[in-house]
């Protein structure tokens, strides 16, 4: 037994062979490695280009080679890339302003400044960035339709119930997710400053 | 071997992984945008070709063509090859109602963007021309009586345009249709000299 062992030690053809296994595992273990952080980078980081402001995450419009390459491998992956590049500038809500994912059981209430843009839309969307059906024909509003009050303030329910005035249907969501898109906005010079009470605030209300 | 060479030896292995480590996930997130750009244009060619701009649907169910739509807007696409001839689009603008041009590589990456905003005496003419065609074209000007094309180089011969239209009110969708349907988009053949 022990001999045999000392034999394999010996041989001169064994050494290479055993240091090309280790260089491989190792490889292989590096590689690994490597995915698994740009698959955690991908599915939870934001990017450097990201802006946040309260419950919202932006993505400010720029081309393409603006972008830098954390952005940008972010945004393809999970196919908000339309949402970066065109002429709206996006945010993208998860959950109320208190930091809670959004509950399709729960009602919720928008109200707030929105930057100034020629026109804005609030829309639901799927987490995956599909439209969500529902009863009524009204998947989102947009600034010029939305009921205002006589000092141009707005408030809009995102409720599974009917609700008087702006009233946005949940439908048979069970995960949801808001955009806020802003076409022809002037943030332009000003994106470094926007902060969460330029922005509409969502308030979690009843659930059930 | 002692201890303390057993530890440098097992911290020098370590190093390598880490480094292997570190270069596949800068490979990665490099080349990530490349592979979800690969099928784009293949998807766009399914839909419609150089010179038609068809009106994309609003899917409910499954993947449509763009992820997170918007649903107030009206949308539609029309690719371009420009080793066919250049593409024209043309449109006339309603005052105060919302349009937008987005030029697009095959990849999907916009190279100009512009919204209705933009046009000259209500209408906005746009020539997407490769850098060979745009010397011919201007070979071809008239100085006396300047075109008023806007001349956008392409960065690639291949690409769409994606027309949108906000319906500004729910009732409005079927004139934000027509809207983007009146945008022309041809092929223009461009004769070298």
């Amino acid at each position: 037994m022990s001999l045999g062992t000392a034999a394999v030690r010996k041989s001169p053809l064994w050494t290479p062979a055993i240091m090309l296994g280790k260089y491989l595992a190792a490889s292989c273990l590096g590689i690994f490695l490597g995915l698994v952080i740009t698959f955690i980078e991908i599915e939870h980081g934001k990017g450097f280009t990201a802006i946040e402001a309260g419950p919202w995450t932006g993505w400010p419009r720029s081309e393409a080679s603006e972008i830098d390459p954390y952005t940008r491998a972010i945004l393809a992956y999970s196919g908000k890339i339309s949402l970066s590049e065109s002429e709206a500038m996006s945010f993208v809500a998860q959950g109320s302003s208190d930091g809670a994912a959004f509950d399709p059981d729960c009602d919720y209430t928008i109200k707030g400044e929105v930057p100034p843009a020629r026109y804005w839309t609030l829309s639901l969307l799927s987490p995956a960035g599909a439209l969500i059906g529902n009863m009524t024909d009204r998947r989102g509003f947009t600034s010029s339709e939305v009921l205002r009050a006589s000092d141009g303030r707005f408030e809009i329910t995102l409720s599974r119930h009917a609700r008087p005035g702006n009233w946005l249907p949940l439908g048979s969501a069970s995960k949801f997710i808001l955009v806020l898109r802003l076409y022809d906005n002037e943030l332009g010079a000003t994106e470094g400053t926007l902060d969460a009470a330029h922005m509409p605030a969502i308030a979690k209300g009843r659930c059930r | 071997m002692n201890r303390i060479d057993h530890l440098l030896a097992a911290l020098l292995w370590l190093a390598g992984i880490l480094v292997v480590a570190g270069i596949t996930h800068i490979a990665a997130i490099f080349a990530l945008p490349k592979l979800a750009a690969k099928d784009v244009f293949a998807r766009v060619s399914e839909l419609a070709k150089p010179g038609q701009a068809p009106i994309l649907p609003l899917a409910l169910t499954g993947k449509s063509f763009i992820s997170f739509p918007d649903p107030a807007m009206v949308q539609s696409i029309c690719p371009f090859n420009l080793s066919e001839g250049g593409l024209r689009l043309h449109a006339d603008v309603e005052p105060d109602r919302f349009l937008s041009l987005s030029f697009r590589t095959s990849a999907g990456d916009v190279f100009y963007s512009m919204s209705d905003l933009a046009a000259q005496q209500g209408r906005i003419d746009v020539v997407v021309l490769t850098p060979a065609q745009l010397e011919v074209v201007e070979a071809d000007d008239d100085e006396d009586n300047p075109s008023q094309d806007l001349r956008l180089i392409a960065p690639e011969a291949k690409g769409f345009v994606i027309i949108s239209a906000l319906a500004a009110y729910q009732g409005e969708r079927t004139a934000a249709e027509e809207r983007v349907k009146s945008v022309a988009c041809t092929v223009e053949q461009i004769a070298p000299e």
